[in-house]
């Protein structure tokens, strides 16, 4: 085979490092010295003059000492009770062993939780920067550091994306130790694991792998961590990036993870087998593997009874498909295939089209186009605005459009319903890519009609039977097949018949609900008997 | 993760049965009732049963070489050279094939459907959508046929069940025929024969079975669900329609689905659904001659590059496509290599397994 074509081997990749921080590199194998005074010197030459860098010096029995902080990073309040009050008031300390000197002080008088010991200079620059506290000491080659970090939090309340009638209310913020708490709280076991990494080379952003250690696939797990620390990159802000990163297939329209805000969906995911990743500074926790079927199940669904769950997520399933295909299939019927519509329609079809400029094909799509247009502008807006965004919208697009005769009433009606049928979907982001295909299926529907209609759907659903996240394919269980797990899909089946996790997701413990309650209650005070057999 | 890349036998049955009901679904009973007459269900019978012993065949030599395709084997029991040069000849078949159907695919619906729709870009189309599938995955190629069997067999059911209302016994009488030679009915068997000889998918697939030893009941399930379909829509276009009148249509399942009709007018006609699901059988058979084409080649030039294959195999198919001057022209070249197809796949079967068996070859185990 030619060179053209053969594939580079692993080795001869040419390998991408992004390059590490000079001041680091600096430091790397240094360490603080016994002078005080040069030892702040030294901070004060990397940080300067910042508004927030903190140096307070002060005596410990005697001997001078410095506090340096971020005081942007640290709880003020913390460290002067805490730190530097128990320290000032030594006045008899035994200082004659230098080198015990940071024992004592840890041992015996400071009432900080955290406390450590470092000697590295490298370390003790990062320190700083992540809201540590340090205390140097004269004539100690150590020093002492604290974490006294506080963060601006915000309230912990109501996802705004993933609405419930009925179901826990509360949606993780910001701060990954609140999220982690939240999911520690549902899950008080000792098989729940938290494995904190860090991604970026600037933000160093802690990623956390959350899983059941007795129920997630090793592979899985593996494969999830392997792939997140292969990741180079500076700066993570959201979980996006690393959804991003580890996803299987980049070119695909589709969400090959899902992401949620709520606590109890990423528990109910955990319970299955999957895995969860928790990244700081994001509300949003991944899941993954996912499949298809997640992205129009909502975790109120297993709050719910079962019937009426099971007719809900039909629908939005008629919804989504709505979303995807009702207007090019409208394109198509009145461009191309005139004689599928119904004679009680026809009139109603061509009278409201009297007039209309354009082909129904042209028309379609600029209405779609204004409705995207539309949509985006709500979401961007400041929310003062939004009366008037949804006059302009109504009235100026809807109605005086069709007065104008720009466009057929029911042009605008199948527009309306494919725009409402993709909001119905529980997931956003999946929601938006059906939306977005919909403009290719609109130019092939007008252009090559049903067989372009046809060919368009075949190409979608041929894409997504091949599609995998983690290895696991995303229209499982519809195809492959598997009964177990087509209880929970398309229809949700009573909680105790779903006996087995999802089978595709291959976890190490199979078996999540028992027996019937029915079975072993005592009594039916319903019945007419009362329950019990009558004795007397 | 990796994803062990293996088939299911209820997989392996549909695919079967996906690849039988194929783009002739909606003139075949035309085709038979053409040769055969009033005879049709019982030469379709017939040619089924025949069909069914090539069937058998053909497991039992994927039984003895488990972890071979089609194309292993034949090399292992004829010898390199020899073995090589047969299954070019085969993949070339196969390659004609494609095109033909392909082509017999576009002139259904440029001649009955939709009109408006240009060949080639039928053609094309139909093509394209096959040689995307990364057909490195043996699984997403059974992920697909799974995928899209109720969805073919569901409109199938809605055409063909409401016609029992329509039926006349006296359209199936007699049920030898009236009158007509062995030749005729046999001709009429062959069709069927060669309809549903695309079972062959099967010996491509077998090696990757989760377990290959276990091939023949779902093997049988797949022909016979898949036949079934076939002998039904025969047997009802018949007695729905009759010997006389079914000739003067081209398309006599889609006159069967003209008729439906659905309640409460959301469409006037029921077609565009049953011809989308056409689209979809006609898209897995097709698929499925891809697969052995592509797998074929691939194996020949014992290389992994199948997009580079299927790409090249793209031109070529639709070229083939649009060689016949028309619908007849496609026709007569089909039935060339249906029947050349038919008497080749089923005298090369037992040759194969006398040989195997003359030779003591037999396929290693594990």
């Amino acid at each position: 085979m030619s060179p053209f074509f053969r594939k580079r081997t692993k080795s001869e990749q040419p390998k991408q490092t992004i390059p590490k921080s000079e001041i680091m590199i600096e430091n790397e194998d240094k360490r603080i010295t016994s002078n005080l005074k040069s030892n702040i010197e030294h901070f004060h030459k990397i940080f300067k003059n910042d508004m927030d860098f903190l140096i307070r010096e002060f005596h410990v029995g005697g001997k001078s000492a410095a506090l340096l902080c971020l005081t942007s990073l640290v709880e003020r309040e913390e460290v002067e009770r805490d730190i530097i009050q128990p320290l000032q008031e030594q006045t008899n300390l035994n200082m004659t062993i230098i080198s015990s000197i940071p024992t004592i002080l840890e041992k015996d008088i400071l009432y900080h939780a955290d406390v450590q010991k470092e000697k590295n200079l490298s370390t003790l620059i990062q320190s700083i920067t992540l809201g540590k506290v340090i205390v140097l000491l004269e004539g100690v080659e150590e020093a002492i550091l604290f974490d006294a970090i506080r963060q601006e939090k915000r309230a912990i309340d109501q996802p705004e994306t993933e609405r419930v009638v009925r179901g826990p209310k509360d949606g993780f913020i910001e701060q990954i130790s609140t999220n982690v708490a939240l999911l520690r709280y549902r899950l008080p076991v000792p098989e729940f694991r938290i494995e904190k990494t860090e991604v970026g080379t600037r933000t160093r952003t802690k990623v956390a792998v959350c899983f059941l250690e007795d129920i997630a696939n090793d592979t899985l797990l593996k494969e999830v961590k392997t792939r997140i620390d292969a990741i180079q990159i500076d700066g993570v802000l959201d979980a996006g990036y690393i959804e991003q990163f580890i996803q299987d297939n980049p070119w695909s329209p589709f969400p090959q993870i899902q992401n949620t805000e709520r606590p109890d969906k990423v528990v109910g995911n955990l319970l299955e087998g999957r895995v969860a990743i928790l990244v700081e500074g994001s509300p949003f926790a991944l899941i993954a593997p996912a499949t298809f079927n997640q992205f129009y199940q909502t975790s109120e669904d297993y709050y719910d009874r079962w019937l009426i769950t099971s007719a809900i997520r039909t629908i939005r399933i008629l919804a989504l498909i709505f979303s995807l295909t009702f207007s090019s299939f409208y394109v198509t019927v009145l461009s191309f295939h005139p004689e599928l519509i119904p004679s009680g329609f026809v009139v109603a079809a061509s009278s409201g089209r009297h007039g209309v400029p354009f082909p129904v094909f042209v028309e379609v799509l600029l209405m779609e186009i204004a409705m995207e247009i539309l949509r985006e502008a709500t979401i961007r807006m400041p929310q003062q605005v939004g009366g008037a965004l949804s006059i302009v919208g109504v009235l100026v697009v809807g109605q005086a459009a069709v007065q104008a005769g720009f466009v057929s009433p029911i042009t605008v009606v199948i527009i309306a319903l494919s725009t409402i049928g993709s909001f119905a979907t529980p997931s956003y982001n999946a929601a938006t890519s059906f939306r977005m295909l919909r403009f290719p299926l609109i130019i092939l529907a007008g252009t090559f009609g049903l067989l372009g209609l046809a060919v368009g759907i075949v190409l979608i659903l041929n894409h997504m039977i091949g599609l995998r996240s983690f290895g696991v394919p995303f229209m499982s269980p519809i195809s492959p097949g598997d009964a177990s797990s087509n209880k929970d899909s398309i229809i949700r089946a009573p909680l105790n018949w779903l006996k087995a996790r999802p089978k595709e997701i291959n976890p190490k413990n199979k078996k999540r609900v028992g027996g019937r309650v029915k079975d072993k209650a005592e009594h039916n005070f319903l019945s007419k008997d009362g329950g019990k057999p009558d004795e007397t | 993760m990796k994803h062990s890349d293996s088939v299911t036998s209820v997989q392996f049955a549909i695919i079967i049965a996906g690849t039988i009901l194929g783009v002739s679904i909606l003139a075949l009973p035309r085709f038979v009732i053409e040769e055969a007459g009033n005879a049709a269900p019982l030469a379709s019978v017939v040619g089924m049963i025949i069909s069914f012993i090539g069937l058998l065949g053909l497991l039992y030599l994927g039984k003895r070489f488990p972890n071979q395709t089609f194309i292993g084997y034949s090399k292992t029991i004829l010898g390199k050279l020899f073995g090589n040069f047969i299954m070019v000849l085969f993949l070339l078949v196969a390659l004609v094939l494609i095109g033909l159907e392909t082509r017999q695919f576009a002139e259904v619906l440029v001649g009955g459907l939709l009109p408006d729709t240009p060949i080639h870009f039928s053609i094309f189309a139909m093509l394209f959508l096959c040689s995307v599938i990364n057909f490195s995955n043996v699984s997403t190629f059974a992920y697909i046929h799974f995928f899209y069997f109720p969805l073919i067999i569901i409109p199938l059911l809605i055409v063909l069940l409401p016609s029992f209302k329509d039926i006349e016994y006296y359209h199936l009488l007699p049920i030898t025929g009236h009158e007509i030679s062995l030749t005729e009915f046999m001709s009429g068997a062959i069709v069927i024969m060669a309809a549903v000889s695309n079972y062959y998918i099967l010996s491509m697939v077998i090696p990757y079975l989760k377990n290959p030893k276990k091939c023949v009941t779902p093997g049988i399930w797949g022909f016979l669900i898949g036949t079934f379909f076939v002998l039904f829509l025969v047997t009802i276009s018949l007695a729905v329609f009759g010997e006389m009148k079914i000739l003067e249509m081209l398309w006599s399942t889609l006159v069967l689905a003209r008729m439906v009709e659905v309640p409460g007018e959301i469409l006037a006609r029921i077609d565009a659904i049953f011809i989308i699901s056409w689209i979809f059988a006609v898209f897995t058979t097709l698929l499925s001659y891809y697969f052995i084409f592509v797998r074929g080649v691939a194996e020949i030039f014992s290389t992994k590059k199948y997009r580079l294959i299927s790409f090249i195999a793209l031109p070529i198919a639709f070229f083939i496509a649009l060689f016949p001057r028309d619908i007849f022209d496609v026709y007569s070249y089909l039935r060339v290599f249906w029947t050349g197809s038919v008497m080749f796949y089923f005298v090369y079967v037992f040759f194969l397994m006398v040989i195997a068996k003359v030779r003591r070859k037999k396929g290693s185990v594990g």
